[in-house]
């Protein structure tokens, strides 16, 4: 047996004397979590076994558990509820005396089409369900997007370049209305690809991506911030629920 | 001397290039060290909080409001601080709570709430007249659409399966315009974004949301005409649990969660500030040496 | 065009100061009133009904009705409660109150005749108004009426959504057409775009491979298309350069997809013979287990030349990062705003969000991917035309601009 073969194995009955101690102290669940905390951090040392046995654990309880919500939450109240609700009635009492609605065949039958797609040979007809999906949302959204994030957008920038408040003037809303004004006309003209960006419009693009790059560099810093919560509750699972060194 | 030249560039460089491990650790102690302390960071109530907070503040005793759990448990820590945060105010003003989830992983963290925050904090709220449970369900945007025209029709049972027509609270709702608020937490899609296209714009229905850092800026754009307020990451909840400590003086000195992460989040932040500069300076040294190695070759 | 843009600097200058003068001479002249109250003795009077609108587009069962009630008697009145019947001498039904102090109500029927609250469209209601007062004493109104309602089949608030769609609907339809026949439809170089031939001579200098990652989109999503475009367009770059190529994928369909484009590419190169299905192949449909997986590839293959292109989310840092470790060019792409400051950060090129759109159509000359860029421009070119004209009007105080472009629904 060699060195590195040996340090593996004496790591692994660390692990497991430290889980069945944990437990003793601690109890199963908290044990659990805890350990898969340290197994996923650590990775970040470099990538070994245990890290991949949290992982795998990870996808697979969570493809588990969004399988069952779709069939309990989605397919029985959803579909069968509403078919034939007495159907239902020994997972969810409360529907059995709800009026059937027949034209839940629909979507049980497109649902069916997009079945057929496991199918090599009858795979084709899954695309009129996905048609119907890909139509239908398109048109949802087509309509909603260019009210709220388009028309209502416009209508959210149009606003006055001189900001005045109670005690007169407002500088700090008068300085921001102006940036905001600028920064979203010249972002329009940086997407803008049918002229060439030079002269006073290419000034206008370098002005866009230079407020794209404030905007990005905002979005990291909030991103770190995002990140570090995580890492603050994991901590707080570790150090608090797990260890009980913080009160 | 040259000998002396070359150990001294190799220094820059081996820090250059410093393992990323080293700064893994230096961020694990700069998260970890104050939280052992227990120390907290008060943060000053920034306009876009303050005005959620007050909408909420405004509201005559019992309101309907609409708290929409749309995040799961990898942004838990960012969200729940502002869920709980909110969720004691609306008892404080005597709101009546209705909890939802779009997101499938938000029902678990719907009843975590109430049992957490809830239950022991106010006893006196009552299930059925003052809050309601009523669970997720699936359907993402199409899921609002509906309950914008018709609620029950997608809500027909709570989330522990009681018909909701026996639930007083939910005698008067027909749709979602009888929401005086809905609050939407989360921080992906669906979510808060969803909720201003499809419930908040079409119905004139204000809508205030809490969301995770990263979406935070993608989001801001909707304020203040499509959103009361919004809530970003980490300091949002601090700066939302400042405004609960000053209108309710019975959670003065209590450390919020909110505000616990805000100061791991302060140091941590030094400490990649320090780093980013750090790593800057050195690359603006090795800049100039090769610039000036490069001229003394040329020469 | 200069000359142009000089214009609108001049009008909003213009505009502002005009703004600044008006506020001046406003704040100037405001003075506060003050009221005084006095409490009445004598009994509450009678409310008066003065109208019950019909609320407009919507499919009616719903009225808003007003009274009047003299003001010293506010702080006396507790609450109005209101009623409806069919008929002046009907059966009043108390619909709700409203808080005193407040001279409306909106009433919301049900359209259901079976429903207690069934309000019929198109038939006389008749309302009542009783003011409660502190001491108890409640007074009724004379009966208001009659009102209808009405239901609208067109709702006039979302004229400009309508517009709207009309609009972009004629672009996309007129710039697609005007592709098909043929019309050169000019599109502005992108950066990112000129550097992937540099990047590909390079890595033929090199010797080494070309990594190419689509991202975890499916195979209908808009990004990754686009980098269909764009990866046909490398693929043949790659086959008339006799350099090595490797393409992972997260999705089935899309490998299929990929393994279309990839062998037609080379086969425009002329080069059949090079192409072999392992050049573009499945890794697996797990977000972070594919990206250790290409991970792998980059350690142990040292690419040359990284393009990311297409849907990313939280494996962009990761992926972009170890690239940038074993020294790769790198030409990133992505429609996710959040994943583009790492990207940017990490990566020689990126293309910016809409970019990527816009290079695949450049690349592909694609007459529907053409016709939809050019259509957005316009798109683009009406939105700041509004945003400016806009905010020229606010200045001038002409706020009917505004009130047109919100929706009213």
């Amino acid at each position: 047996m060699n060195a590195g073969k040996l340090l593996s194995y004496i790591i692994l009955a660390i692990v497991v004397i430290a889980f069945v101690v944990s437990i003793a102290l601690k109890g199963f669940l908290v044990t659990v979590g805890a350990f898969l905390t340290l197994f996923i951090f650590s990775f970040l040392y470099k990538d070994n076994p245990y890290y991949k046995f949290a992982e795998h654990l990870f996808v697979g309880a969570s493809a588990a558990y969004w399988m069952s919500m779709g069939f309990w939450k989605t397919m029985v109240p959803n579909l069968f509820g509403k078919l034939y609700p007495p159907m239902v009635a020994w997972a969810v009492p409360a529907l059995k005396n709800n009026p059937a609605q027949p034209l839940m065949l629909i979507p049980l039958v497109l649902g069916i089409l997009l079945l057929m797609r496991l199918s090599s040979k009858a795979g084709w007809i899954s695309r009129w369900a996905l048609a119907f999906i890909v139509g239908t949302t398109a048109g949802l959204n087509l309509v909603r997007y260019l009210r709220s994030d388009f028309i209502q957008q416009i209508n959210n920038t149009v606003f006055s370049l001189y900001v005045t408040n109670a005690s007169g003037f407002d500088l700090g809303a008068t300085i921001s209305n102006v940036i905001i004004f600028g920064g979203v006309i010249c972002g329009l003209i940086y997407f803008f690809f049918s002229k060439e960006h030079k002269g006073a419009f290419g000034a206008g693009a370098r002005t866009g991506i230079i407020v794209l790059m404030i905007t990005f560099g905002a979005s990291f810093g909030y991103t770190v911030m995002a990140r570090i919560s995580l890492l603050v509750g994991r901590m707080q699972f570790l150090f608090g629920d797990w260890l009980g060194m913080i009160r | 001397m040259g000998n002396g030249h070359t150990e001294h560039k190799t220094l820059v460089e081996r820090l250059q290039f410093i393992d990323r491990r080293i700064i893994f650790v230096f961020i694990g102690l700069a998260v970890v060290i104050p939280l052992l302390f227990g120390a907290v960071l008060k943060e000053e109530t920034t306009p876009i909080v303050q005005t959620f907070f007050d909408t909420i503040e405004g509201l005559p005793e019992g309101s309907r409001v609409l708290l929409s759990f749309d995040y799961g448990p990898t942004t838990a820590p960012e969200i729940q601080p502002m869920v709980d945060a909110i969720v004691r105010q609306c008892a404080h003003r005597k709101s009546k709570m209705y909890m939802m989830a779009l997101w499938a992983t938000g029902d678990n963290l719907t009843g975590e709430t109430i049992e957490k925050v809830l239950k022991p904090e106010f006893p006196d709220y009552k299930y059925g007249t003052d809050y309601i449970n009523l669970g997720y369900q699936t359907g993402n945007q199409g899921l609002i659409r509906v309950l914008l025209v018709d609620f029950k029709m997608m809500y027909a049972v709570d989330a522990s399966g009681t018909d909701v027509d026996s639930i007083p609270m939910m005698k008067n709702i027909r749709n979602l315009k009888n929401f005086d608020l809905i609050v939407s937490f989360g921080g992906g899609s669906p979510g808060i974004k969803e909720w201003v296209l499809y419930a908040g714009d079409p119905g004139k229905i204000p809508v205030g949301g809490g969301c995770t850092a990263v979406s935070a800026p993608l989001l801001y754009p909707y304020y203040p005409n499509q959103l009361i307020g919004l809530l970003g990451g980490a300091k949002g909840a601090a700066e939302y649990e400042n405004a609960l400590i000053n209108a309710y003086p019975e959670y003065k000195g209590r450390k919020m969660a909110g505000m616990k992460l805000m100061m791991s989040q302060a140091v941590s932040h030094v400490v990649i500030m320090f780093f980013i500069l750090f790593g800057n300076i050195l690359y603006f040294i090795q800049r100039s040496r090769d610039k000036s190695r490069s001229m003394e070759a040329g020469r | 065009m200069k000359d142009r843009l000089k214009l609108v600097v001049f009008l909003t200058v213009i505009a502002f100061i005009i703004q600044a003068t008006v506020a001046f001479a406003q704040s100037e002249g405001e003075t506060a009133d003050s009221v005084i109250s006095e409490q009445p003795v004598t009994p509450p009077p009678k409310p008066v009904i003065v109208s019950g609108e019909d609320i407009p587009n919507d499919n009616g069962h719903k009225l808003k009705l007003n009274w009047e009630y003299p003001a010293e008697w506010n702080d006396s009145i507790v609450r109005f409660e209101i009623y409806r019947a069919d008929s002046p001498d009907g059966d009043f039904r108390r619909l709700g109150e409203a808080a005193g102090g407040i001279f409306s109500y909106l009433d919301i029927g049900s359209k259901k005749k079976d429903d207690p609250n069934y309000m019929p469209n198109d038939q006389n209601l008749y309302y009542r108004v009783d003011a409660v007062s502190k001491s108890g004493v409640t007074v009724q109104s004379e009966i208001g009426g009659p009102f209808q309602t009405s239901g609208q089949w067109f709702h006039k608030g979302k004229v400009p959504v309508l517009i709207g769609v009309v609009l972009f609907a004629i672009f996309t339809i007129y710039f697609i057409r005007s592709a098909r026949k043929g019309k050169d439809l000019y599109i502005r170089p992108l950066a990112g775009i000129e550097a992937v031939d540099e990047a590909i001579g390079r890595a033929t200098e090199m010797g080494k491979p070309i990594l190419y990652v689509l991202g975890i989109g499916g195979a209908s999503d808009i990004a990754t298309i686009a980098s269909f475009t764009i990866l046909g367009r490398v693929a043949k770059k790659v086959a008339e350069y006799q350099t090595a190529l490797t393409v992972p994928c997260y999705d089935p369909i899309v490998m299929s997809v990929a393994q279309d484009v990839v062998r037609s590419a080379y086969l425009e190169a002329g080069r059949p013979d090079q192409y072999s299905d392992d050049l573009v192949f499945f890794v697996t449909n797990a977000q972070f287990a594919y990206v250790a997986g290409i991970n792998g590839i980059m350690v142990r293959d040292l690419p040359a030349t990284n393009f990311y292109l297409g849907y990313f989310a939280a494996e962009s840092l990761i992926l972009a990062e170890t690239g940038n470790s074993i020294g790769a060019i790198q030409i990133a792409g992505t429609d996710q705003i959040t994943q583009i400051p790492f990207f940017v950060v990490a990566c020689d090129y990126t293309l910016i969000g809409e970019e990527l759109y816009a290079a695949s159509a450049y690349l592909g000359r694609d007459p529907l991917l053409l016709g939809a860029l050019k259509a957005e421009d316009w798109g683009k070119a009406i939105a700041m035309v509004l945003i400016i004209v806009g905010v020229l009007a606010t200045a001038f105080g002409w706020d009917a601009f505004r009130e047109f472009l919100r929706v009213n629904l």
